[in-house]
């Protein structure tokens, strides 16, 4: 319930998602390049560490402030609170770690986040379901969204699969699931890229596309995500050059979209300063950057396939 | 003079008019202005437009964008929502047309916050924005429903003049509409239904009739200075957040732009005509004085009240009877809405005061023909403040003393239906001038009511309809509204010839070709829906008849 | 359960200076509840009449400060402000009040021998209902029908004095004045944390907590 939930709570928990996604998503080229080559995979962990803490940090302040709105009548809506802090502090954990070996911790977190989103998801599916007009246009926009628990589970399949590739033994190529690693992360880039276009399609909708930039997270992700699963099939150099670039584009729409959003909060009734209203029903300033996250995840997997996959 | 007075004197806007000096009041910004052309009062402007509403305000709009030159007078304030408007039910009673009259009959309608408007805007300006088209066949319903009259107007004419009313308004409604022909996608989405609407959509589904999201006159995202609404409750009491698309917000700041001049708190109490038996202008009172503003055309604006008034009070020797009243009609066939309605409680919160009181709706009653009665009612849910709570408890129930008191503190766990329903034209329902006089020493309008059998059955059968559907939504304590109107229409009705109605399909009067009526009293019937969007259609549509009949050297 | 504890410790006047109102809503109530509490447009007995039918129409609580409703209501018809419209049957507003106040009064003594308002709070109530049901003299009442005078000048007139007021607010949870901030929550059994907070049985604390903290 909201009793227990002050306001200098979520605003803590709002700053701490910023400062994640800033530590998170701030360029580490430097590091990278003076990492020992030995140690390439570990640097790819690094950053898809990175890519699974911010979106963990999207999910939870976005969560924070979506369950808060929705008073927390349920005490489950503190789940991806939680499982997504975990998550936050095991991506950081993992961002820092130079060690290339799987860790047991960072391991169980990543899994309760895909847990607890596949949970979320059904959770949401129910409760659009349950509703009076059930799956109808109107329930599709006001009540529980269903891409947000999935976004939860994805930083958790991210956070899994820097282990997996942080494992990988000396001299060998990372394998997920006994798939390329670079193949099997551009398709599971490529799948959130979809997922999230397909969220900000259906709540732009509701929001009328009344600005024309709100057709961007439309126009550019899918694009990016098509590129990105067409180099599983063919994983050409040119093809990923392409794919870098639009992939770029949509990390740094990520970013301009919080922008975007915190316009669309001003221009609310009494703008800022009646925040207690607005933030909860503007446009959500955390939402955009789980493009950026993805597309950080997609272009660590170019980055393998270009190391391993070479043609 | 007491405190209550003082706050209400202290009101700018009511004190002195505010368009003047070449400018008029920024309507989204306070202390605002932007820039007004204005007219001397002899220099007769192609349009004087007499009431700024629905029919008037976008009427004024559309013509100045024509390139005609227009003055629009309303005898109400301009007021600034941002500014101006409390969130007080007693306070934004301001709003309405307060001025004397006289209700008889054996249903005489209550008058005021339902029915009329005293402001620049009209009664769009505290309007629930319930944004509905008529039921096509509507347009016919003698011929092809065998009741009323038949309009002038072809319905696939009025569905182009829907869509562009709808666009310019930015109606927030449903992806598809269940009901009638296919519509194009309403410009904005659906609001968020807040509980008392669910409760409509349950008891709906329940008795197997579709319903759905409200089309509303209020933004559910930004629109150009407009902010999103916020659910604050007091629509029908001014939004004081701008998020409405009222004439005021929508259709008089357009009009400013394209050159129109808008008169405030200027009462037109006569119309001039000439020897020819053309009009020539009217006279109006502003700043303690009357004047005279010339015109080469003349449109009444003033609803089915205030319409019949002006034109029966501006009698000459030629006209004996009034101005367009060759056919006697004016001032008769007037027409309300059944607004009867049936309330009752649930054990969950509902706080019915939150959100626009009317985000859902059935149509199911106005498109089904098989009933043993004419005409047709869709019901909404309901949002009542608590003055006009303790009306209903008052007035239905008859409560007072401490069952009054012990009856209000369910206030939050109450729901509600309530319908807009069809009445029939009669000639006996009518708008008479009184012998008392207003403050302006204008004669007083009596307004003379009652309903017909059909009117009478038509409530009993949306009064159960609406009750099953409660008591299909899990409702308890279930009492009905049995008296209570909205709405107005008729009084100078528009038709086929000079006989039998008082304008023709251009809103023009048969009589004097340049004296126009635009506004609800064109209606010859007045459906099962509110009407201010067809009053809107209407006036679009008469812009564009004028523009092609000036190019054809038609006009006076 | 009682009005007074239906939403413990709730006061809409917290809000006063908050987001939920905006200058003209503060102007307007600061005005309201600063009514004079002397008649002006009523003489003396009118108003010990006035003022017994208010207690009549909406009994008041002991103990806290009542809606002054007799005050307001007279200054309502100082201002001369109106409905716009009077039945047929019914005299303008002004002298509808004056009339009926004196008519009750005539009645009160020619039925029980005394004003109205020295009447036990039964005997009263007894006689309101014979007004509300007409069943008066018409010697007394003349030419206005005391049933449509009881309905549509002292109900209404009454009740909307009442409901205008925050402490009225106040006992039925109502969130009161609301722009620049509207609502958020909109479903079954949510609120606002500007909204009251109804005291589910045995959670009477909590809601006088969330209802402290309403601002």
């Amino acid at each position: 319930m909201s009793k227990n939930l002050s306001w200098e709570a979520l605003a803590g928990l709002a700053v701490l998602g910023a400062v994640g996604v800033a530590a998170l998503a701030a360029p580490r080229r430097r590091a990278a390049r003076a990492a020992p080559t030995g140690a390439q995979t570990v640097v790819v962990a690094r950053r898809l560490n990175r890519a699974a803490g911010t979106l963990a940090a999207c999910v939870l302040t976005d969560s924070a402030v979506e369950h808060y709105r929705g008073s927390f009548h349920n005490k489950s809506m503190y789940a991806p609170l939680a499982s997504a802090t975990l998550n936050l502090a095991s991506s950081l954990h993992g961002t820092a770690d130079p060690r290339a070996a799987a860790h047991y911790g960072r391991n169980t977190i990543s899994a309760i986040a895909v847990v607890t989103g596949l949970i979320g998801t059904a959770f949401h599916l129910y409760n659009i379901g349950k509703r009076t007009g059930g799956f109808s246009w109107q329930n599709l926009f006001y009540a529980a969204p269903i891409g947000a628990p999935a976004a939860l589970g994805l930083s958790g399949v991210l956070g899994a699969a820097a282990e997996r590739v942080r494992n990988t033994p000396p001299g060998a190529a990372p394998r997920i699931l006994g798939a390329p690693a670079g193949r099997m992360l551009a398709a599971i880039s490529s799948i959130g890229l979809f997922g999230s276009m397909g969220e900000a399609a259906l709540l732009h909708l509701r929001g009328a596309y009344h600005n024309p930039f709100m057709w961007a997270p439309v126009g550019l992700p899918p694009i990016a995500a098509t590129l990105l699963a067409a180099t599983v099939v063919a994983p050409t150099p040119r093809l990923r050059a392409v794919t870098k670039a639009s992939l770029n584009l949509t990390a740094l729409l990520g970013f301009l979209g919080m922008g975007f959003h915190s316009y669309g909060v001003s221009r609310g009734m009494g703008g800022w300063s009646n925040w207690g209203q607005n933030l909860l029903n503007g446009p959500p300033i955390p939402a955009p950057p789980a493009f950026t996250a993805l597309a950080l995840a997609g272009l660590t997997a170019l980055e393998l396939q270009a190391a391993h996959h070479e043609r | 003079m007491s405190a209550d007075i003082r706050a209400h004197v202290l009101d700018a806007a009511l004190r002195a008019p505010r368009a003047t000096q070449g400018r008029a009041p920024d309507v989204f910004r306070e202390g605002g202005w932007v820039p007004m052309r204005e007219h001397p009062n002899d220099e007769a402007v192609d349009f004087v437009i007499v009431g700024t509403g629905a029919g008037g305000g976008t009427l004024a709009c559309r013509l100045a964008e024509l390139g005609f030159s227009v003055i629009a007078l309303d005898a109400g304030p301009f007021f600034r929502p941002l500014e101006d408007f409390a969130s007080d039910e007693t306070e934004q009673t301001k709003l309405y047309w307060l001025d004397h009259r006289i209700v008889d009959g054996a249903n005489p309608i209550t008058m005021g916050g339902k029915n009329s408007g005293k402001a620049v805007g009209g009664s769009t300006v505290h309007f629930a924005m319930v944004s509905l088209r008529f039921r096509p066949e509507w347009f016919r319903s003698r011929s092809a429903l065998g009741y009323g009259a038949d309009w002038p107007l072809d319905w696939h004419d009025m569905w182009r003049y829907y869509t562009r009313a709808e666009q310019a308004l930015s109606i927030s409604g449903p992806l598809t509409y269940p009901w009638g022909p296919k519509r194009p996608r309403y410009p904005y989405r659906p609001h968020e239904l807040n509980a008392a609407a669910l409760v409509l959509a349950q008891g709906a589904e329940a008795q197997g009739y579709r319903w759905t999201a409200t089309p509303l006159a209020t933004v559910s995202a930004p629109r150009g200075r407009s902010p999103p609404c916020v659910y604050r409750g007091f629509c029908r009491f001014g939004c004081a957040t701008n998020a409405k698309q009222s004439a005021l917000t929508v259709w008089i700041p357009r009009a400013l732009k394209a050159g129109a001049e808008i008169r405030d708190l200027a009462m037109v109490g006569r119309i001039e005509t000439d020897g020819r038996g053309l009009v020539t202008g009217v006279h109006y009172q502003r700043s303690g004085g009357w004047h005279f503003q010339a015109a080469r055309n003349v449109v009444v604006a003033g609803y089915a009240i205030e319409t019949p008034r002006l034109l029966l009070a501006s009698t000459t020797q030629r006209f004996p009877q009034g101005l367009a009243n060759s056919s006697g009609l004016v001032g008769k066939n007037l027409m309300t809405q059944s607004n009867q309605a049936v309330f009752g409680r649930m054990r969950r919160e509902v706080r019915w005061y939150k959100g626009p009181p009317s985000l859902s709706i059935s149509e199911h009653w106005n498109y089904e023909d098989r009933k043993d009665f004419f005409g047709g009612y869709c019901w909404m849910a309901q949002g009542p403040l608590p003055i006009e709570w303790v009306t209903v408890q008052t007035g239905a129930r008859g409560l007072w003393g401490e069952p009054l008191r012990r009856e209000m503190q369910y206030y939050n766990h109450q729901v509600g239906l309530k319908m807009v329903g069809e009445m029939l034209p009669d000639e006996r329902n009518r708008v008479t001038l009184s012998d008392e006089k207003d403050q302006y020493g204008l004669p007083v309008a009596r307004i003379t009511y009652s309903w017909g059998e059909n009117d009478k059955r038509l409530i009993e059968h949306a009064l159960q309809q609406m009750q099953e559907s409660l008591e299909c939504a899990g409702v308890s304590h279930l009492f009905r509204q049995e008296d209570d109107t909205n709405h107005l229409a008729g009084t100078a009705r528009m038709g086929f010839d000079a006989a039998t109605s008082v304008v023709n399909s251009d809103c023009r009067s048969w009589d004097i070709p340049n004296l126009w009526v635009c506004d609800g009293s064109v209606f010859p019937t007045t459906g099962g829906v509110n009407p201010s969007l067809t009053i809107q259609a209407i006036a679009l549509r008469t812009a564009d008849r004028i523009k092609q009949l000036a190019s054809r050297g038609e006009l006076v | 359960m009682s009005a007074e504890v239906r939403f413990p410790g709730y006061d809409v006047l917290a809000k006063h200076d908050g987001k939920s109102w905006n200058e003209a809503t503060r102007r307007t109530l600061d005005a309201r509840m600063s009514v004079p509490r002397q008649p002006r447009f009523f003489d003396p007995a009118q108003w010990q009449t006035l003022c017994a039918l208010c207690d009549r129409i909406i009994p008041q609580p002991q103990g806290k400060e009542p809606v002054p409703l007799a005050a307001m209501l007279d200054a309502r018809l100082l201002s001369g402000r109106t409905d716009g419209f009077r039945r047929a049957t019914l005299p303008q507003q002004d002298e509808a009040w004056r009339r009926g106040l004196a008519a009750l009064d005539t009645e009160a003594r020619a039925r029980h021998g005394a004003a109205f308002h020295e009447l036990k709070t039964e005997d009263q109530e007894q006689l309101l209902h014979k007004v509300q049901g007409g069943e008066v003299s018409r010697e007394v009442w003349g030419d206005m029908s005391s049933q449509e005078f009881f309905c549509h000048r002292v109900l209404l007139d009454i009740a909307a004095a009442y409901y205008a007021h925050p402490t009225a607010w106040n006992e039925i949870g109502f969130g009161g004045p609301a722009s620049p901030r509207g609502y958020v929550r909109m479903d079954f059994d949510r609120r606002d944390p500007w909204e009251a907070a109804e005291a589910h049985q045995g959670e009477e604390e909590q809601a006088r907590r969330d209802n402290q903290r309403v601002r």
